[in-house]
């Protein structure tokens, strides 16, 4: 097939993909003699001056398909390619977008790092892949990127890798992506051998094989004449445990606070804005492919981490913990966006979150930052990520107090954020959707509903624990730390604009006139339920000023009701105790089959093979026995026997004539007898 | 182009090993040099043919469509009423065959830099390592039955001495166990290639022939033959056909190696020296694979279809166990032997589902696995020349140590486990797509097989890094101490200089498969042709 | 009358005391003496037995021819004697046993 014609968009958007991998190999082969970080710097701009172009040209245009030839195998061809639609520039430029301010917080937050070469290498291969993630055009790319971003996660992780817990941790995340990507990869295969092919958009596309499926009935998928029923459930599920594992989704959530062992710059990019988001992405891609069965495991899945996540992060003590269940939880939300099959919503959600989860966690490393250089300078010995070292840092560092707390207002949901416009509106369309179900799905909102109620209170918590107060070390008074540099507070401003909403409307109390949504697709109609739209935001602001106040009172006033170290307390300080759970049984279950088998291994299979072994030789042996015995004991008998019988014949030897002419006679006398009696 | 090529590359381990011969035994040097240039000379020549080689040569059942041709009839003999014996020298090469014999050229270029260091008589061991390479380029590109048997024969002989004389603690326990187990399935080749000499006549001659390419057309069979396809012969109530396609598949399935006839595999690498299990794991086990599909497959099509159940089981089987096994391991060269079971698995899962995805994933799996083995036993005899020791549980904090070191072995073990960009991905993922399709395309495998062998690939991951963050991360803690962190040198310029180049040929097949899958499709598009219509 | 029978009788009488003579005497003369008794004892059956061939008087030729090679052999054999008794200092049959093994 010829060459598709590269149009400027075409050119930017794979220009974006590749100035980061260019990025990549060049600090890959000057090691330690990229120290600065430059490359990878300017290697991201350049690439989100390109991405923005890409934006600028294709949103709200025609989608751009282009593809090369990669391999054939057989006579299938494999191509190579880029899918430039609205969902995936949006997502490019928002990558990009999030990835720059991250690298200019790293400037400075990486400093003096020993390894800190490796840092910007595996940074940029990450940015190159999460790029080549968003545009990639058919689900073999898709997943080589997908698999790409995890080890880039894998190696940020293990950053610090002489401490044991990050060695732990990266395996942990790199073992639990595994297990969906066999679901990815199971999902892809199904789909290849039903339809022949894995492109996008013939799959997925305007006239693709789900095109008749989806548009009119959203939710209500049939079945593809090519695909039977159980496989087509069966694909949606395994794409899903893909996407479970990437986003984190309960109960394959694990690896994700145990991420945060990484570097918070890492966290704030890869665990919290864009990696993470890739499952919720994924879904959002092949969302016509989903039946009902697969949405609601979806929004089931969804609404359950929401709510577990939220629980788990109310009693945490790390400030990264706490974010990360926070991202957990909101992934949730995400993930339900996809279930009632409101992907658009979904992927608006996941656009916001990316902006004020990454603030929160620059801000908390600003703060972890600052603890760390007053615990090195006065030999504290303190973990400096642990917020009950923190408190009063708000007349010390006000800047980063005011975009952590606009931060946690746009995850709390409050109005004039960006958080409002888009939880709110799941929100609602949860509860719209519920009202058309007649079963025990009806409680996902509710679910939901507690769950941004939690979220409210314990980011609360955090910011209260850690800004407001007196400082809970007294050095802090004196030492009196001070605001990060401008390296760092400049990407965190930034990030804090993008919070609110004049971003995304005009109109800052009604998600609906979001530009974001509006193109991406047509909204699905689900029937309008108006009272909901007044009710639920002023239930949720109503529940956040609730919150506040309640936090303003336990944690600000010292008035704290509750007792530490009751069960449902020790349930979420343990996560549910579900690591112990993972280690203890399900490890320990794979270890011990191991074991097992090598037992079997070794001494049944390799026992059998020794015992022929051994039974040849006994075999031999006993061949040999009758070889010496009996064979050759017979030729020894029959010599024995002709000396034996020699030796009784020699006795008539004794040389006088006279006996031998008796021995003559007699013989002759026989004779003659003989022929007598014969005769007769 | 000369036309005697494919001889040439054979041969040349001949002519240096006589060389060798003549060289006296006091010029320790001259040995490893005569074979370096041998490697590499081979490597170059093997490489031009590569480029030489024309795609759309499909080869398999007709002799125009090899290429490299070398046909010559070698013995003749007038065996009065048992007719005239005909054994040629047959050799050519297509799709299957090409990329095997670079990957062994380039594999023993690789062993014969890791025998740098060899102290016990070098003479010896060097004439032997090319009277086993000639052997190896041999059985790739034999094909007549009887010069393949020769040359399968030969391969196992060097074999039995390098590693019993030049191994380890247990080497001549590991000698044995290898030979007798693959003296076991050879034997029972020979049966059955006798019983196929006189089951099948050459079209042209009338005689009776060992030709493969004769064999694998059923009106080549003459009538009521112990293997026509026709006659339906029975032995012991098993169809004659069946049996020997069994037999046949035992007797490569043994070097694949399959579970559970695998347990040689692990003594014999852990025992041999790293050159050997260089070799061992790139060259040998592939010759296993290739004959699977040279010899059962093609010459026993019908009874291929009908144990196709059975191999793919067998190959999910070999995935699992072997990983799970892989996981058990404190000695990391046991640990990669049996990570090396586990890969295979994939081959035979690939080959089972006779599929061309699954097909051709299994060739380049073969391929990808040749280079990434061998690197993976080249790193292992790397710290073991250093301090004797290969207990997992004895190093941490190597990353510290040896940073380079650490870069190349995480490189090959996430090439190993199957991450994108590298060639195992490619031939992983088609597997399993491949086995996945068969349901579909030709109701060979259930698709149960395809969702159980994808386990390994987890498996893979959690064994492989499991291992790095035992051995590698963490803070420095040697069972040796001192005297081990001054040994534990990092990667010296000789083992960079022979590191980079695998590694690399791994992520550029991973990138860009397109170079190797277009010198395979076309033979695989004919064998599954061959073996389904 | 004397018949067939009688002379016949006395034949064997005498070669069983020449036999007797053979076997039994210690001196190697007397064991002579036994030899030409056995072999008179055969000629008296030539002898005998030449009365049924009355025309060529074949018994009685093979007869004669019999005594001379007797007393040829009588010679030889004492020969033998003399040089035994030289070689051993005795005649003794039962004292020469150099042919034992």
């Amino acid at each position: 097939m010829p060459l598709p014609t590269l149009t400027y968009p075409v050119l930017a958007a794979v220009s974006a993909v590749l100035l980061p991998f260019v990025g990549f190999l060049l600090q890959a082969l000057m090691g330690k003699r990229s120290q600065n970080g430059a490359i990878a710097l300017i290697t991201i701009a350049l690439s989100l001056l390109a991405a923005g172009y890409t934006f600028a040209q294709v949103w709200g245009n025609e989608p751009i398909h282009v593809q090369w030839r990669w391999f054939t195998i057989g006579q299938q061809v494999f191509y190579v390619g880029l899918l430039l639609d609205n969902v995936s520039v949006l997502m490019l430029l928002l990558v990009a977008f999030v990835a720059l301010p991250v690298h200019a917080y790293s400037v400075a937050y990486m400093k003096g790092d020993s390894g800190i070469h490796r840092y910007w290498t595996y940074l940029s291969l990450f940015c190159s892949a999460m790029l080549g993630l968003v545009v990639a055009d058919n689900l073999l790319l898709m997943y080589v990127c997908w698999e790409l971003v995890g080890f880039a996660s894998y190696l940020l992780i293990g950053f610090w890798f002489t401490r044991d817990a990050a060695a732990a941790a990266n395996k942990k995340a790199f073992i639990v992506n595994r297990i969906g990507d066999i679901g990815f990869l199971i999902g892809f295969a199904i789909l290849y051998s039903f339809l022949g092919t894995l492109d996008l958009n013939t799959l997925f596309g305007q006239e693709g094989f789900f095109a008749t499926a989806s548009g009119a009935e959203a939710s209500g998928i049939i079945a593809h004449p090519k695909i039977p029923a159980g496989w087509l459930t069966t694909a949606g599920l395994a794409f899903f445990l893909g996407a479970m594992a990437k986003s984190a989704q309960f109960p394959l959530h694990v690896w994700l606070p145990a991420a945060m062992e990484g570097p918070t710059s890492v966290s704030s990019l890869i665990h919290a804005a864009t990696m993470v988001a890739a499952g919720v992405f994924l879904l959002a891609r092949i969302f016509p492919l989903f039946d009902d069965t697969a949405l609601l495991v979806i929004a089931t899945t969804g609404a359950v981490t929401a709510f577990v996540a939220a629980y788990f992060a109310l009693t945490q003590y790390d400030i990264k913990k706490i974010l990360a269940y926070s991202t957990i939880s909101q992934l949730g939300f995400m993930m339900v966006g996809i279930g009632i099959g409101m992907y658009q919503l979904a992927l608006f959600y996941l656009v916001t979150h990316a902006f004020f989860k990454c603030l929160l966690f620059l801000g908390a490393g600003a703060i972890i930052h600052e603890l760390q250089h007053l615990n090195d300078k006065h030999q504290l010995g303190i973990d400096p990520q642990d917020i009950r070292h923190m408190g009063g840092l708000r007349k010390y560092m006000p800047i980063t107090f005011v975009t952590m707390l606009i931060a946690s207002l746009a995850l709390a949901g409050f109005p004039l954020t960006a958080g409002y416009l888009s939880k709110d509106a799941l929100l609602i369309h949860a509860f719209e959707w519920a009202a058309l179900q007649n079963d025990a799905s009806v409680a996902i909102p509710y679910v939901l509903a507690v769950a941004s109620i939690l979220t409210s209170f314990y980011i609360l918590r955090l910011l209260a624990k850690v800004f407001l107060g007196s400082p809970a070390i007294g050095v802090m008074t004196s030492a009196r730390p001070h605001e990060a540099s401008a390296w760092m507070l400049v990407p965190m401003l930034v990030l804090a604009a993008c919070s609110l909403f004049p971003l995304f409307t005009t109109s800052p109390l009604n998600y609906g006139q979001a530009w974001l949504l509006q193109k991406i697709l047509p909204m699905a109609a689900l029937p309008p339920l108006p009272l909901l739209h007044v009710l639920v935001p002023l239930l949720t602001t109503m529940a956040t000023v609730a919150m506040t106040l309640l936090v303003w009172q336990w944690y600000v006033k010292q008035k704290y009701p509750l007792k530490a170290g009751g069960l449902f307390f020790r349930l979420s300080q343990q996560q549910g105790y579900v690591d112990v759970f993972y280690d203890r049984i399900v490890a320990a279950a794979v270890l011990r089959c191991s074991n097992v088998l090598f037992w079997v291994d070794k001494h049944i299979i390799d026992g059998a093979v020794n015992g022929l072994a051994a039974l040849g030789r006994i075999l031999a042996a006993i061949a040999g026995w009758v070889d010496q015995r009996l064979v050759d004991g017979f030729v020894r008998l029959v010599g024995k026997l002709a000396w034996g019988l020699g030796n009784v014949l020699r006795r008539s030897q004794t040389g006088r004539l006279q006996d031998y002419m008796a021995s003559v006679f007699f013989i002759i006398l026989v004779i003659l007898l003989y022929h007598l009696i014969v005769q007769a | 182009m000369n036309p005697h090529l494919l001889t040439i590359l054979i041969f040349i381990p001949l002519v240096a090993a006589m060389i060798m011969f003549i060289v006296p035994s006091g010029k320790r040097a001259a040995y490893k040099y005569i074979a370096l240039i041998t490697g590499i000379l081979q490597l170059v020549l093997s490489g031009g043919m590569y480029c030489l080689f024309h795609p759309k040569g499909a080869g398999i059942s007709e002799e125009r469509l090899y290429q490299f041709v070398d046909h010559i009839p070698w013995i003749r003999l007038d065996m009065g009423s048992f007719g005239r014996l005909e054994i040629d020298y047959f050799i050519g090469v297509d799709g299957l065959s090409m990329p095997l014999l670079f990957l062994s050229a380039l594999v023993m270029v690789v062993a014969i830099g890791a025998s740098w260091n060899v102290q016990k008589s070098v003479k010896g061991y060097f004439i032997l390592l090319m009277i086993l390479d000639m052997a190896v380029m041999g059985v790739f590109s034999a094909l007549d039955f009887f010069l393949f048997y020769v040359f399968y024969e030969l391969m196992l002989l060097p074999l039995y001495f390098l590693i019993g004389i030049w191994g380890g603690a247990r080497r001549e326990y590991a000698a044995m166990k290898f030979f007798l187990y693959t003296l076991f399935g050879s034997v029972f080749m020979l049966l059955i290639m006798v019983g196929l000499y006189f089951s099948v006549t050459n079209p042209d001659t009338g005689a009776h022939t060992f030709n493969m390419l004769h064999m694998m057309n059923p009106a080549n069979y003459v009538n009521g033959s112990f293997f026509s396809a026709l006659a339906n012969q029975e032995l012991f109530g098993i169809s004659a056909r069946l049996l020997g396609f069994v037999v046949l598949f035992i007797a490569f399935a043994i070097k694949v190696p399959i579970v559970p006839l695998h347990t040689w595999l692990p003594d014999a690498h852990v025992e041999a020296p790293t050159p050997i299990s260089i070799i061992l794991a790139g060259i040998l086990l592939k010759v296993g694979g290739y004959g699977i599909l040279r010899i059962c497959f093609s010459i026993f099509p019908d009874a291929a279809l009908q144990s196709a159940w059975w191999l793919g089981l067998i190959g999910v089987v070999s995935i699992v166990y072997g990983a799970l096994v892989a996981l058990a391991q404190r000695d990391l060269k046991r640990m990669i032997a049996y990570s090396s079971v586990s890969h295979m698995g994939f081959v035979l899962l690939g080959i089972a589902s006779l599929t061309t995805e699954g097909t051709a994933g299994a060739l380049f799996q073969m391929v990808s696995h040749g280079f990434l083995s061998a690197a993976l036993f080249f790193l292992v005899g790397m710290l073991y020349d250093r301090v004797h020791d290969r207990n997992i549980y004895h190093f941490r904090g190597l990353a510290t140590v040896m940073p380079r070191y650490t870069v190349f072995i995480a490189v090959a073990f996430f090439a190993s486990l199957g991450l994108p960009g590298f060639s195992a991905f490619i031939g992983e993922v088609f597997v399993i797509i491949g086995a996945f399709n068969a349901e579909s395309i030709n109701g060979l495998l259930p698709r149960w097989m395809a969702i159980a062998g994808s386990l390994g690939i987890l498996l893979s991951a959690v064994y492989f890094l499991w291992t790095l963050q035992r051995m590698f991360f963490g803070q420095v803690r040697l069972k040796g101490g001192n005297v081990w962190s001054a040994a534990l040198t990092d990667a010296s310029p000789r083992e960079t200089v022979i590191m980079v180049p695998m590694l690399a040929l791994a992520l550029v097949l991973g990138i860009y498969p397109a170079l190797a899958l277009d010198k395979i499709n076309a033979s695989v598009l004919a064998l599954v042709e061959l073996i389904t219509k | 009358m004397i018949t067939l029978t009688h002379f016949l009788v006395v034949g064997a009488c005498i070669f069983a005391i020449g036999l007797y003579a053979v076997i039994a005497r210690r001196n190697a003369i007397l064991v002579l003496v036994g030899i030409e008794l056995m072999i008179n004892a055969a000629i008296l059956n030539l002898v005998a037995f030449g009365r049924y061939d009355s025309t060529r008087y074949g018994g009685q030729a093979f007869a004669l021819f019999a005594i001379v090679l007797a007393a040829a052999g009588v010679a030889v054999a004492l020969a033998i004697i003399l040089n035994v008794y030289k070689h051993y200092k005795t005649i003794n049959p039962e004292d020469i046993n150099k042919l034992r093994d």
